[in-house]
């Protein structure tokens, strides 16, 4: 907390033109409303974390093809449901529950009391699964020397690849559902807002209207017209939760259109496009950047939900909410199944919840009193 | 204030027509109809079920036959499930999701409101992270996560609880347990953070300071004085809010198999089931425009400042 805080300029010969620069500088520096958000963001450090938790999905999602990772969709069915392991491989796995089956058909506690057939039984196995080579996509691997450190789902997939290659879905329809929602809501909230009367009064009472529609009604109806897939998924998410902005936004740009500085501009003959986009729009910056960070979990919040009700991304490609809900059957015997994705989920959605909150607090001028 | 109430009562009836309108005209524009399966069926029975159902004419016809229909109360009869009405069906499932929902918001709410203003009083303290986290972690996790979990640690693991149902001889008010703690806990979270920040801004208020150097206790300026400002967030949260978690959340009604009017939402969405889809949003916007309505008409009780002339 000390170390990311800006420190006060220490005076210590008072007069002396070093400090007065000093000073100065300090001054200027303060003035500007975006550094002093940027200040007040830093010394949030669970923001900050968050931040660095964002920028770190961000990453491997991003380089998810390049990572030394499995194949998110080829299946190795001989490794169905084998447990995460950090030191152990497949290969090892698999012969660990071999003796294990063994030890009880002869009702033995110990390995060392295994009958000699026994042991050579499994000798027998081991070797053969380490050299046992797999086709996958046309290359053969030997698939029994692979670590599973979060281990595999029920179809012989590494948990750990599908789970980076959903976020990758996941947070892109975040991401992309949000900016375009929020894009949406400020365009059609600033004309509204501004233009007034008529205009005004009958794009309000569209957006009551579609906040009376169910959500999920919209959701799903736009997803059987243009047919599932995740652009559309996005898309119709995106044209269905722009309600929200538009409203702030239209209130902002109301308080905003009758001062001065929209007079001057319109004075110097300014055309109203230039004034909305120019001089307007940007006022709202604040709004639109809160609006953009707390929908990105809200996006991926909902198209989770989708996903579990079966109407989200198809297979082989996954997210997030498909992958939660593959591992609920199967909760009681392989609970990695469930807890991999759900962490990975939670963990983004916390460090964005958290982010969003800090940058409303740092945006948001009311509370300066409280520096 | 009378004139007002009125004149929105009145402004309902048009809100829920446009609201079926736009249901109605998006269903005939999705592809596919309610006979298209797997199994293609012969062409003369799908004329006759077609006509059964009034689906042969064209769909301007089809509108004004509902609209008609629906003005004596008749919500018609549902495609996939054959063996009741839609009124029906609405009448056996609704009391379910409003028992459901109803009991959460109470939770929720209770739980929320003494969580948000807890926070704000002890703003920057322990006390304030440790429920704030809590808040944000309500509103992290997914219900679906949060209800699989309860279920696997009170009903597989304690035995305390049954896994799923609802109220019934054998499991009595048992089995209400987890679905209503697991849909108020989104909720809560909500609740508990418009509560914090609405009361923080109240707190610092003129009218608070005049209360507090009148030499009022604590416990008076909070409960007396911030409390009823500090609400009105909540209350206006509470309109929308109310609608969708009273016709059933559908996630919570499928994780713990709650007889409820959620399941047959989605169904009825996927089997393009028109008129027990239509009737549900027909249920649906009606309770929508009502609870904003009395949430707009709280308003004046609650903030004075406010009046509707």
């Amino acid at each position: 907390m000390k170390s990311t805080e800006i420190k006060e300029p220490v005076i210590t010969s008072v007069g002396s033109d070093n400090t007065d620069n000093i000073l100065a500088e300090e001054a200027v520096k303060g003035g500007s409303l975006t550094k002093d958000a940027m200040r007040r963001l830093r010394k949030n450090k669970i923001a900050i974390i968050g931040l660095w938790i964002v920028g770190l999905y961000i990453i491997l999602a991003i380089t998810a093809p390049i990572l030394p990772i499995h194949s998110f969709s080829d299946q190795v069915l001989s490794h169905q449901n084998l447990r995460p392991s950090l030191t152990k491989t497949a290969g090892q796995l698999l012969v660990e529950s071999r003796i294990k089956s063994l030890m009880q058909q002869e009702n033995v506690a110990e390995v060392s009391m295994l009958s000699r057939a026994a042991v050579s039984n499994y000798t027998e196995y081991s070797e053969m699964l380490a050299l046992e080579e797999r086709n996958l996509n046309g290359k053969l691997v030997m698939v029994n020397n692979r670590r599973y450190i979060l281990g595999v789902d029920d179809l012989g997939r590494d948990v750990l690849a599908r789970v980076i290659y959903g976020s990758q879905i996941s947070i892109a329809v975040g991401i992309f559902g949000a900016i375009t929602s929020v894009f949406i809501g400020t365009i059609i909230g600033a004309i509204s807002g501004y233009v007034g009367g008529r205009t005004d009064y009958i794009i309000m009472r569209i957006v009551d209207v579609m906040y009376g529609l169910p959500y999920m009604l919209l959701v799903i109806m736009l997803m059987s017209i243009f047919g599932r897939n995740i652009f559309n998924l996005f898309l119709a998410l995106a044209l269905v939760s722009w309600l929200t902005t538009a409203r702030v936004v239209r209130g902002q740009i109301m308080s905003l259109k009758n001062s001065l500085f929209v007079e001057s501009a319109r004075s110097m003959g300014a055309s109203n496009l230039r004034i909305v986009f120019i001089h307007l729009i940007p006022n709202t910056l604040t709004v639109i950047i809160i609006f953009v960070t707390l929908g990105v979990p809200a996006f991926i919040l909902t198209e989770s939900f989708l996903s579990y009700l079966g109407l989200g991304v198809s297979a082989p490609y996954t997210s997030w909410g498909a992958l939660v809900r593959d591992g609920v059957p199967s909760m009681s015997v392989y609970p990695w199944r469930l807890l991999v994705p759900s962490a990975a989920m939670v963990i983004f959605l916390f460090s964005m919840n958290f982010i969003g909150d800090g940058l409303r607090d740092a945006l948001d001028p009311q509370d300066k009193k409280n520096l | 204030m009378k004139v007002y109430a009125i004149k929105r009562v009145l402004g309902l009836i048009p809100t829920i027509f446009v609201i079926i309108s736009i249901s109605f005209a998006m269903l005939h524009l999705a592809p596919g109809d309610p006979f298209s399966s797997e199994r293609p069926i012969p062409p003369e029975v799908r004329a006759n079920l077609e006509a059964k159902y009034g689906l042969d004419k064209s769909p301007v016809i089809q509108y004004f036959n509902y609209v008609g229909r629906l003005l004596h109360g008749d919500l018609g009869l549902s495609i996939f499930y054959k063996d009741y009405t839609v009124t029906e069906y609405i009448l056996k499932s609704l009391p379910t999701s409003l028992t459901l929902g109803g009991l959460a918001m109470v939770l929720a709410l209770s739980l929320g409101v003494t969580v948000g203003v807890l926070a704000a009083l002890f703003k920057n303290t322990y006390i304030d992270y440790s429920l704030m986290g809590i808040a944000i972690t309500g509103i992290s996790i997914p219900l679906f996560v949060i209800g699989p979990v309860l279920q696997y640690v009170f009903a597989l693991k304690l035995g305390l609880l049954p896994t799923s149902g609802w109220l019934s001889s054998i499991n009595g008010w048992s089995a209400v347990i987890m679905p209503v703690v697991t849909l108020a806990f989104i909720y809560f979270a909500e609740i508990a953070r418009i509560t914090r920040g609405s009361i923080l801004e109240v707190l610092k208020s003129d009218y608070i300071r005049t209360a507090r150097a009148k030499g009022l206790s604590t416990r008076v300026v909070v409960v007396r004085h911030t409390l009823k400002g500090g609400l009105l967030p909540i209350v206006s949260f509470m309109g929308p809010t109310l609608a969708s978690i009273l016709t059933g959340s559908v996630v919570v009604e499928q994780i713990f198999r709650v007889p409820g009017i959620g399941r047959y939402f989605v169904e009825s969405a996927l089997h393009r089931d028109y008129f027990l889809l239509l009737g549900i949003v027909v249920i649906y916007a009606a309770l929508l425009v009502v609870f904003n309505l009395i949430v707009d008409l709280l308003y004046v009780f609650l903030d004075p400042r406010i009046d509707y002339k």
